[in-house]
């Protein structure tokens, strides 16, 4: 079906109007047209259905071979934290599947947070010292005398941890991500098809609801 | 106004990669001559960058992607090739899919034919319009010509598309 030909001045307008990139005037004047022109909305519809074409075109992926090496190493802790945003997220899980680097970074990380998150929790008195919470045995005060201290059993448990989760496979950590999964729950339940996929990987520690 | 954060080399790749090869894809209908615009593109961002000065990201990059393809299609015209036929990229091969699948491929397909028969200016407007999804500043920006020229390419372009097009929708 070939276009519709009139002389219009009009017509020029119309796909400026379907992008939204008219001036208020000339919006005015189109909009009022097209309440009487026929072949202007004849026109319209075809430019429409045009675009409509063109917009639903199905958007293709790049081939592998096309981009560099990508790692997503600052994004990790967030990702740990079930903090990206939530397109962000699948992303990185279905990079996650592929890259034994990212992998291992995340397992480190996890370890680390896992480490911190098991310090002992402190109150703070009034005279600016800590002190542990009743029935606390694992309680450490909070003195200047024993920040170093502190800061070296949080360096050991980290190294301990890593070691050990380490020296259980010699061809280095293995990041099982089901297994990984299984030890957060989902903080959030947005009923979007990307939040579904990435629900069951969003990143939040149990031991800390 | 907020400072422009200028995204990281990486960033670009994320982010604009896929983009740019459906750009270069739909300009070319070559996946590989696509493949290769997307690593030259991003080659010369990665150049690019070190001397960036915030402005318009999307202009700088669509201006960096326009000469990058500019310059492959000037250098293919000095040594030119045998180009594929349709055959070879698969169009108008009967498909095993199911009927609604098999009429979405080629509803796609001919769209794509349609849009490679477009005057290259023409089309260029267009699929910087509908297929990257910029405004008509951002294409007057990346493509160095007032936005009353964009305007007008791509209301031509889509007008000659929709004529080439001549099924009943």
């Amino acid at each position: 079906m070939a276009s519709v030909i009139h002389a219009c001045a009009v017509g020029e307008l119309l796909s400026a109007y379907l992008d939204g990139e008219l001036t208020r005037d000339e919006l005015h004047v189109v909009v009022e047209h097209l309440d009487s022109c026929l072949e202007c909305i004849a026109e319209f519809h075809e430019l429409r259905d045009a675009r409509t074409m063109l917009r639903t075109l199905p958007r293709l992926e790049v081939p592998d071979r096309a981009l560099p090496d990508i790692h997503y190493g600052a994004e990790l802790s967030a990702y740990l934290d079930g903090e990206l945003p939530t397109g962000e997220q699948p992303v990185v899980f279905a990079h996650m599947a592929l890259c034994e680097k990212c992998r291992n970074e995340l397992y480190e990380l996890d370890a680390a947070r896992t480490a911190v998150r098991a310090l002992p929790r402190l109150d703070a008195l009034p005279d600016g010292s800590a002190h542990g919470r009743d029935g606390d045995a694992n309680v450490i005060p909070l003195r200047r005398g024993r920040r170093s201290w502190l800061a070296a059993s949080v360096a050991a448990a980290v190294l301990v941890l890593f070691v050990s989760l380490t020296s259980s496979d010699p061809q280095g950590p293995v990041l099982d991500l089901e297994v990984f999964s299984n030890q957060h729950v989902a903080r959030e339940s947005v009923q979007s098809p990307a939040s579904l996929f990435s629900a069951e990987l969003t990143a939040v520690d149990v031991s800390n609801p | 106004m907020a400072e422009e954060l200028v995204p990281d080399w990486e960033d670009v790749a994320r982010r604009y990669g896929r983009k740019i090869y459906n750009y270069a894809y739909r300009l070319t209908g070559n996946p590989d001559d696509s493949a290769d615009l997307v690593q030259e593109v991003l080659l010369r961002v990665r150049k690019g960058l070190q001397r960036y000065t915030p402005g318009s990201f999307e202009g700088w990059l669509w201006r960096i992607t326009r000469n990058a393809f500019l310059d492959d299609v000037r250098r293919r015209k000095r040594r030119p090739t045998v180009p594929l036929g349709d055959d070879d990229r698969g169009i108008g091969n009967p498909s095993p899919s199911p009927d609604e699948v098999l009429s979405s491929v080629r509803l796609s397909e001919d769209v794509q034919a349609a849009l490679l028969k477009l005057p290259m200016d023409f089309r260029e407007c267009v699929v910087l319009c509908d297929v990257v999804g910029l405004t008509y500043d951002e294409i007057s920006d990346a493509v160095d010509i007032p936005v009353g020229t964009v305007r007008s390419r791509i209301h031509r372009g889509r007008k000659m598309l929709r004529d080439t097009l001549t099924w009943p929708l």
